[in-house]
């Protein structure tokens, strides 16, 4: 059904432009502001819930439009293209989430000097002329999951990592984890598997590591790869903890059904609703509160997992 | 014509010879430090991790090394794979389909991306890598159209511990490469359709002279290509419970690889089917020793690069002596 409005509005957009722009609106129709909201890629499905926090927040505030466009996955180049059409089209704002932050810099800073405020969720670009960033501090974020590893492993043990070699916050959060780590010299990195942002990949990564290490102490990932469907984790016995970023569906259930003991989760629906409201709000001349707006996390355990997921459906219900 | 099929056999042994020689050479390199009784490599339970694993590839490499034999070239696997386990898993999830009706839809998006090929290959005439270069990106946007990025759990769906007719889900992946290729090397060896693909392949202009319908096989081996990578694609969302449209993104390039590895020859008129599934072998022990040596990560793609440029090199150099 929507496909068919999509390809209406395509027609209605072909008409329009043959009838030579019959169909623009009457000059005194008060105009609302367009945001393009960038995620870093349209492939992971965390990014799906910050769309709906996005739109959400356009419908509350009423004069708002969400142009929500990204890369189909995590290219760099054409994140940085979109983000340039973007700038030559002189839309009212626009909220990013980086592919790689200082890639993307000079063009962050060439919206703003044409006018277009800029904020950055979920991954920053630092060295921008960027207004600010809503998010929580990767790096903090990775010291988090080393810390819950090392209390789930009393000290001491092997570990193996998880992650993606490239992208500017996967290497944060990684650091952050090394840094705990490095802290207590009883708790052995074994190896950081690179996955590539496959999830097969993560899947088979993870059956012959625990094939190699069948005594690993605990899977630490800094993605969600391990945890975006249940049977990765099958071959990994009881006595391996995991602690994985993100918590959306199925990974909550693998911490229910004890294959998981920790997850870190992000503010999803925040990253598309507050740096909408940023931009908004800097349209009407109030700038944010800070530069750095800390989201905070959601730490997800057996505990409370049953309390975060009705939390969550909320949320996705618009509640 | 003899001392031709001598070198096929002869290709296919130092095929496998390659695979074993890889085998010791990283069973002896994993020996457990202080001689300890459980050997993280040469155990059975990984044995059949590799098989797992590989026969994604694997099952699509039996088509991609028919469509090099018969002299084309075939970069839509990928793209068939992840389309294949989003209709598949959208049926299962989203719309409450039976598991037989899901698969057959999966399956029959490989009928029709093969039959969108040959259509472009016979009767549009474009040369088949940008035939299927258009392909590949037409069913990779296809996925991405259907799925708008979400992703299909169909672990969800599926029973735990589910044993399709007695046989363990793990086991699946590799019974079905093994048949297919069992009964595709048949069909290229012991059929008319078989020895047609390799005069093809070897000479186009003479196959056309003697009488062989060279729209029809070439429709059959682009269809029967698309079929298999759909194939690979119904198995990977049964078996790795997922449906998604950036699954097997640049698998096609391993595909390709593990045909060309496996002695297929990229002028055509030359390879195996049995050839491309220890091509397929090959890559996959690779992946799985490689993450078992810490600090290997960083070095597993230039690794395969090194891999199928020395294999190819031997291949040629077997081929002229064996000429």
């Amino acid at each position: 059904m929507r496909k068919a409005k999509i390809l209406s509005v395509m027609l209605l957009a072909v008409t329009a432009v043959g009838c030579g722009g019959s169909g623009t609106p009457p000059a005194d129709a008060p105009r609302k502001l367009r945001f393009a909201v960038i995620p870093k890629a349209l492939d992971l499905p965390v990014f799906d819930y910050a769309k709906v926090g996005a739109e959400r927040a356009a419908k509350q505030l009423g004069n708002v439009e969400v142009i929500w466009r990204g890369p189909e996955t995590g290219d760099q180049l054409k994140q940085k293209e979109i983000l340039e059409s973007f700038i030559t089209q002189r839309v009212d704002g626009i909220a990013i989430s980086c592919l790689n932050g200082d890639f993307l810099t000079d063009t962050i800073n060439r919206a703003m000097d044409a006018g277009i405020p800029v904020v950055t969720w979920d991954a920053d670009a630092p060295k921008s002329k960027r207004i600010a960033f809503y998010g929580v501090d990767d790096k903090a974020g990775g010291r988090i999951l080393g810390e819950e590893a090392v209390k789930l492993l009393n000290g001491k043990g092997t570990v193996a990592l998880m992650t993606t070699y490239g992208a500017t916050n996967l290497q944060r959060r990684l650091d952050g984890v090394l840094e705990v780590l490095a802290q207590h010299p009883d708790i052995k990195v074994i190896e950081t598997f690179d996955v590539k942002e496959d999830t097969v990949k993560a899947a088979e990564l993870i059956a012959t590591g625990t094939n190699r290490y069948p005594d690993l102490g605990a899977w630490i990932s800094v993605g969600g790869w391990p945890v975006f469907t249940r049977n990765a984790l099958t071959p990994v016995p009881k006595t391996t903890k995991v602690v994985a970023f993100d918590t959306i569906q199925p990974a909550p259930e693998l911490v229910k059904a004890g294959k998981v003991q920790i997850l870190v989760g992000q503010k999803y629906f925040g990253w598309g609703e507050e740096p909408v409201k940023m931009l908004a709000g800097i349209k009407a001349g109030k700038m944010p509160s800070a530069t750095i707006i800390d989201s905070g996390v959601d730490i997800v355990r057996a505990d409370n997992v049953d309390a975060y997921v009705a939390q969550f459906k909320k949320l996705e219900e618009g509640k | 014509m003899k001392r031709a099929g001598r070198i096929w056999h002869v290709r296919e042994a130092s095929t496998l010879a390659i695979l074993m020689l890889e085998i010791v050479f990283f069973g002896w390199y994993l020996w457990p430090d202080g001689g300890g009784s459980y050997h993280p490599f040469l155990n059975s339970s990984n044995a059949l991790l590799v098989l797992k694993y590989s026969s994604i590839y694997g099952i699509a490499a039996i088509g991609a090394a028919i469509v090099i034999i018969s002299g084309g070239i075939d970069l839509s696997p990928g793209a068939v794979i992840a389309l294949a386990s989003v209709a598949t898993g959208g049926l299962l999830v989203d719309a409450g389909w039976g598991l037989a009706p899901s698969i057959a839809a999966g399956l029959l998006v490989g009928v029709v991306s093969g039959l969108l090929v040959s259509l472009l290959v016979i009767v549009v005439q474009l040369p088949p890598f940008i035939a299927t270069l258009g392909a590949m990106g037409i069913v990779r946007g296809a996925g991405f159209i259907l799925t708008e990025g979400r992703y299909f759990d169909v672990s969800r769906i599926l029973p735990p511990g589910w044993r399709p007719l007695g046989i363990p889900l793990d086991w699946w992946p590799p019974v079905v490469m093994i048949v297919l290729a069992a009964v595709f090397q048949l069909m290229m060896h012991r059929l008319q359709w078989g020895r047609a693909v390799y005069a093809i392949g070897g000479n186009e202009t003479a196959a056309l002279f003697s009488g062989i319908s060279i729209g029809r096989i070439k429709t059959s081996v682009y269809l029967i290509s698309a079929t298999l990578a759909a194939v690979s694609g119904v198995v990977l969302a049964l078996v790795q419970g997922q449906g998604k449209a950036d699954l097997a993104m640049g698998y096609e390039l391993d595909i390709i690889a593990s045909a060309v590895v496996g002695g297929a020859s990229l002028s055509g008129g030359r390879g195996s089917v049995i050839g491309a599934v220890l091509g397929a072998l090959i890559f996959g022990v690779l992946r799985n020793a490689l993450a078992q040596i810490p600090g290997a990560t960083f070095y597993d793609r230039m690794i395969v690069g090194v891999v199928v440029i020395v294999i190819v090199v031997m291949d040629q150099i077997l081929v002229k002596r064996g000429a």
